[in-house]
């Protein structure tokens, strides 16, 4: 009942600024500042941005204002050109005030499991051989064990998920309460697969700190709602220092831009190949924000020594990029964001309360049985961010009318790496055993790291007369990408990575729709293929498995970008179309929009943001839960001898995966950011009056 | 042997003298770039100072543009007069013509050859000469429109509701010419070097507002070559990059305003895109004005040099308040090769002094009538102070006038003839990222 009523609260900042744009509309625009001498300029921005999820009601109400300026300095001693020039941005999202219980202080709730399998699992493991040291006695099934996230069973005896020996006790403690919690894919699909369930905390970090990492999924309400002002200080979006020396007598010139900024490479849309240099905000509107706005500006220098034209260039220029500022990865949004990019942070934090407090685990080991695991034995420890430098350079010019650019970057990569194979608990092991921490091949126990990657690429794009039609290529190379790999006892592997888009813009008229003004129309196909992707039908113990075990990501995917725009009455109303479909995840997403310029000084955009996928949308992958980690203990069924026979002697050494799948948690990287998402159908409307 | 030639031309050039043709005749240099030395065109009934207006105006139907007459007839303007006076090129562009002009002629795929400097034809129209309109189109091309170097800031373009006279949008430019071949006034003379693309010429226009398009960039390379598409970029500030442009796509409405990238300057399309045929000579009236001496608006406001904008006013403030002159002028109808081209043709009236257009006419694919184009052109010496000296016809106002949609988009200029603000190191792409934002 409540949530009803926020819609027509979210939008009424909306309708008064509405009505404002037809009530001022006409009148004399209000530019930006420009001082008499043109050396200061100054423009800006206030919006209003009222975003509706068809499911969850308001997920954004965000208010705006960005400030630019810039002020040219008289050149001194060497320099031709010195300039200063700032972005600054501020924002409010009441949506974690008014969206409260979705988003906010009162977000998630206790969650509980259906857990039918239990009584059969209990007999089966009564019933069978009880490999050593692990003993039917030891079998904790009192309800002094039972502790859970929530009840399972109405039957008292199996009260709760199955804790594992070493949870010593329940998990539903004080500091891991039964309450503000969402299970982590509930907003992807209901588990119908069978996959693995796990509950993640969705409240704030300040209100709920289970599960959160500082410096990385941190964020506070006031984080939440004010994202500028944090330890960042990302309300400083841009300001650097511009100056240009000239040499050779101005045939040559250095320039060098000092300071925080966006190094734009890459010549594509929606989806970057070369275009890594900033890392983004996803959290932001997932993909769908502009890039300019998305992209975290970074410290960096960035030393341009333009030839101009050269006796075989038309045009070339020499860059070189050092970013001092500390790194920063991509913000994927944390659990309980209402823009988190493939879901995954629900599953960081998830994940890393399962580290933290223990957690109970649905449909695990196998479907319809919980399973209570304690605290550092599986899960995400540590977040380890580099602090080293990155470094880039790219050679950029015109040849023959060919626009071209030779790239390379020594970074680190933004996306995180969930390495398994450090300490951790035996999660069987009786609470009365020594358990020291210690490496358990195959064991979902993970640090997040962000690999060291080397990247090479180029670009061209040219105009081709017989199709009228601008082209533009790119590619890029990079080394040692890490991705899950559920046949390595560490869970990760590197490969080499290929990527590249070809991509086309045509202008073209469609008389009966347009006469006097073009449609744009934008194809793209993105690539991507992983040169050392690996996958495997039997397993490390040569037990052949479920599905594919091995590299979880695709060896191969493909995404296909289609935009047409269009411009009536002067330009002032633009209808567009975007969408994207990602052929491995056989999810798409299309976005039709209206933008109305009424004057100079007001901008009114309505959009829709609409996705379909395959089926549920929620693709399985290989999830680990049929590995052995802590043999005897885990191994699967049908290793399981019957009670007089002995143990088989696969039990008893650590093996990988036998294949059982599930959406959670790879099946993430497999439905992709449009397929993860697709159940995040909105309607978009954003006001703004700029001067 | 022609790059010899031209080379070897080029060199004389630089060392400061055009003599490598014969020259051509006196008289053809008088007619083509004195015209009012001693001749004052004139019609009947005619005297500067006359206001034409809905009443009079088929008194002087004969020395009006058909568009213009039919808007004053409908009392959408009146047109105030004054005394032809002229407005002579810079002498070196002169010079260049009388030296080298004479060795000039047309290919078979109507692309010059031996142009070297200056006004390719300046000899009289002949209208038995059925290469006479595409000389004259290519006078044009390689005129003195914007001189060698041209900086136009501010540069407002304003969207305007014809029937209302609303303002509806205004974007706010900075633009640049730079001509890196055939120079003949600034250093280096006649080429800019290194050119390895052979670029004739380079436009760069930069938005400054409003804001949602603020420091949107357009570049367009034009090749020596006419044969040759144009290169285009654009720099989309949203995106923080250089887009290629199909630059194929010239007729499309630019930013929304009601020209297309093709109407620039008059026709800003390849020469060998249409079919050019020359259709007389009169005298016209024409917006040839001394900028100083009109009626000026109050904005740029606070501008450093003083420098204040051509006022608009009439139907929907869609026309130039100035003062029209009686000029001699050529008339050219070009008609798009290209069966999917918007227009049926363009008729490019061309003014005889100067070669440049003071009003073309647009017409529809079904040969209506649907876009009228007056250009102000302003004396160098009575505009900006650093254009005195200049011998350009100065970019001083214009009007794209949408006559179906009643709509028109007004361009106020402050041009200045300089090489200082256009460094050729500005002129490329690389140029378009550096000073992106």
């Amino acid at each position: 009942m409540r949530q009803r009523k926020l819609i027509p609260i979210g939008l009424f900042p909306c309708a008064l600024t509405a009505v404002l744009v037809m009530l001022t509309g006409a009148q004399t625009a209000v530019a930006g500042y420009r001082s008499a001498d043109g050396t200061l300029s100054a423009t800006g921005f206030v919006d209003s941005a009222t975003f509706v999820r068809k499911d969850e009601d308001l997920t954004k109400q965000r208010l705006q204002a960005q400030l630019e300026f810039g002020k040219l300095f008289r050149p001194r001693g060497i320099f031709s050109e010195l300039s200063m020039h700032g972005t600054f941005r501020a924002s409010y999202d009441a949506v974690y005030d008014i969206n409260d219980d979705t988003y906010g202080s009162e977000a998630g709730g206790p969650v509980s499991y259906s857990a039918p399998g239990n009584p059969a699992f209990f007999a089966f493991i009564n019933g069978g051989a009880t490999p050593p040291p692990f003993t039917l006695a030891d079998v904790p099934t009192s309800l002094g064990y039972a502790g859970t996230f929530g009840p399972l069973f109405a039957n008292p005896a199996f009260d709760g998920a199955i804790p594992l020996p070493a949870t010593g006790g329940t998990i539903n403690s004080a500091s891991n309460p039964n309450e503000g919690l969402r299970l982590a894919a509930s907003d992807v699909y209901g588990y119908q697969d069978g996959g693995v369930i796990l509950a993640t905390p969705v409240r704030p970090c300040d209100v709920d700190s289970r599960g959160c990492r500082a410096d990385y999924f941190d964020k506070t309400k006031s984080d939440l709602e004010y994202r500028e002002f944090n330890d960042d200080w990302d309300f400083i979006r841009e300001l650097y220092i511009d100056a240009a020396i000239p040499l050779f007598r101005g045939r040559n010139e250095l320039a060098l831009r000092v300071g925080r900024q966006q190094v734009v490479w890459g010549r594509t849309d929606l989806f970057r190949v070369l275009d890594v240099v900033n890392p983004m905000d996803f959290s932001r509107q997932n993909l769908y924000a502009e890039f300019e706005d998305s992209r975290i500006p970074m410290g960096m220098v960035n030393a341009e020594y333009r030839f101009g034209a050269t006796n075989w260039f038309e045009d070339l220029n020499v860059q070189f990029l050092w970013k001092f500022e500390q790194f920063r990865p991509h913000d994927l949004g944390q659990g309980g964001e209402p823009y988190a990019i493939l879901g995954a942070g629900n599953f960081f934090r998830a994940f890393a309360n399962c580290w933290d407090n223990g957690c109970t685990v649905g449909n695990f080991p196998v479907a319809d049985v919980a399973v209570e695991f304690p605290a550092q034995a599986i899960g995400i420890r540590n977040v380890n961010r580099p602090d080293h430098t990155e470094v880039g350079g790219r050679i950029e010019g015109v040849f023959k009318g060919v626009g071209f650019s030779l790239n390379a970057l020594y970074f680190y990569s933004q996306f995180p790496s969930l390495r398994g194979g450090i300490e951790s608990i035996n999660p069987f092991l009786d609470p009365m055993t020594p358990n020291a921490p210690t490496v358990h091949p195959y064991s979902l126990a993970f640090d997040i790291e962000f690999p060291r990657l080397f990247m090479v690429g180029g670009s061209v794009d040219w105009y081709w007369e017989f199709a009228k039609s601008s082209f533009r290529v790119e590619t890029s190379y990079t080394t040692d990408e890490e991705f899950a790999d559920t046949s390595k006892a560490s869970l990760y592997s590197d490969s080499d990575v290929f990527r590249w888009v070809i991509g086309f813009d045509r202008p073209t008229f469609i008389p009966f729709l347009n006469r006097t003004r073009a449609f744009l129309i934008s194809g793209q196909i993105f690539g991507q293929h992983l040169l050392d992707h690996e996958s495997y039908s039997v397993n490390s113990a040569g037990i052949p498995t479920m599905s594919q075990i091995g590299f979880q990501d695709w060896e191969d995917n493909y995404i296909v970008t289609l935009l047409i725009q269009g411009n009536y009455f002067n330009d002032r109303v633009t209808p567009q179309i975007i969408t994207a479909y990602d052929t491995e995840a056989e999810a798409g997403v299309i976005s039709p929009s209206v933008e109305w310029k009424p004057s100079n000084n007001w901008v009114v955009k309505f959009a829709l943001n609409l996705k379909w996928a395959d089926d549920t949308g929620a693709i399985a992958a290989d999830d680990n839960r049929a590995a052995n980690p802590y043999p005897p203990f885990t191994c699967a069924p049908p290793l399981l001898p019957p009670a007089t026979v002995p143990p088989s002697a696969a039990c008893f050494s650590p093996y990988s995966s036998l294949g059982a799948a599930g959406f959670e948690p790879l099946g993430r990287f497999r439905s992709g950011p449009i397929g993860a998402a697709h159940n995040e159908d909105e309607v978009q409307l954003t006001v703004r009056y700029q001067f | 042997m022609r790059r010899l030639l031209i080379s070897t031309f080029a060199a004389l050039g630089l060392a400061g003298g055009w003599t490598a043709n014969a020259e051509v005749s006196e008289d053809v240099i008088k007619s083509s770039f004195f015209p009012y030395e001693n001749w004052t065109p004139t019609a009947p009934g005619y005297e500067p100072g006359v206001v034409i207006n809905a009443d009079n105006i088929e008194q002087y139907k004969g020395i009006v543009d058909e568009f213009l007459y039919r808007y004053v007839k409908m009392g959408w303007y009146e047109i105030k007069t004054g005394p032809t006076f002229a407005m002579s090129l810079h002498p070196n562009y002169v010079e260049a013509t009388r030296a080298t002009a004479d060795g000039v002629s047309l290919s078979p795929e109507g692309t010059l050859v031996n142009h070297l400097a200056g006004r390719p034809f300046p000899q009289e129209p002949d209208a038995s000469d059925p290469e006479a309109g595409l000389k004259l189109i290519w006078n044009f091309q390689r005129g003195f429109n914007a001189g060698d170097s041209e900086t136009i800031l501010p540069f407002w373009w304003t969207f305007r509701n014809a029937n209302t006279g609303k303002t509806e949008r205004q974007l706010r430019f900075h633009w640049r010419f730079l001509n890196w071949k055939h120079r003949t006034v600034f250093d280096p003379k006649p080429d800019l070097d290194p050119n390895p693309g052979q670029i004739f010429r380079s436009v760069y226009a930069t938005v400054l507002e409003p804001f949602d398009l603020g420091n949107t960039q357009l570049l367009i390379q034009r090749y020596e070559d006419d044969l040759r598409r144009d290169d285009g970029w654009l720099y989309l500030s949203f995106q923080r990059r250089v887009r290629r442009l199909a630059v194929g796509q010239i007729t499309d409405a630019f930013l929304g305003s009601d020209a297309m990238i093709e109407d620039f300057e008059g026709y800003n399309g390849r020469i060998s895109d249409f079919t050019w045929k020359y259709i007389g000579t009169r005298n016209m009236l024409t917006p040839y004005v001394k900028h100083t001496e009109q009626e000026l608006a109050a904005e740029p406001a606070n501008d450093a040099d003083g420098f204040r904008f051509i006022e608009m006013g009439g139907q929907g403030n869609c026309f130039p308040m100035v003062t029209w002159q009686l000029r001699k002028v050529h008339a050219i109808e070009g008609t798009p090769k290209d069966k999917n081209h918007p227009l049926a043709k363009r008729v490019l009236y061309t003014d005889a002094e100067t070669m440049t257009f003071p009003i073309v006419h647009v017409y529809d694919k079904k040969g209506d009538p649907w876009k009228w184009f007056p250009i102000c052109k302003s004396h160098s010496d009575y505009h900006l102070a650093g254009n005195k000296g200049a011998g350009v016809a100065v970019d001083s106002c214009a009007v794209f006038f949408d006559e179906q949609a009643m709509h028109c988009t007004t361009l106020q200029f402050k041009s200045h003839i300089n090489k200082e603000d256009n460094d050729p190191i500005l002129f490329n792409v690389q140029n378009m990222r550096k000073t992106g934002r």
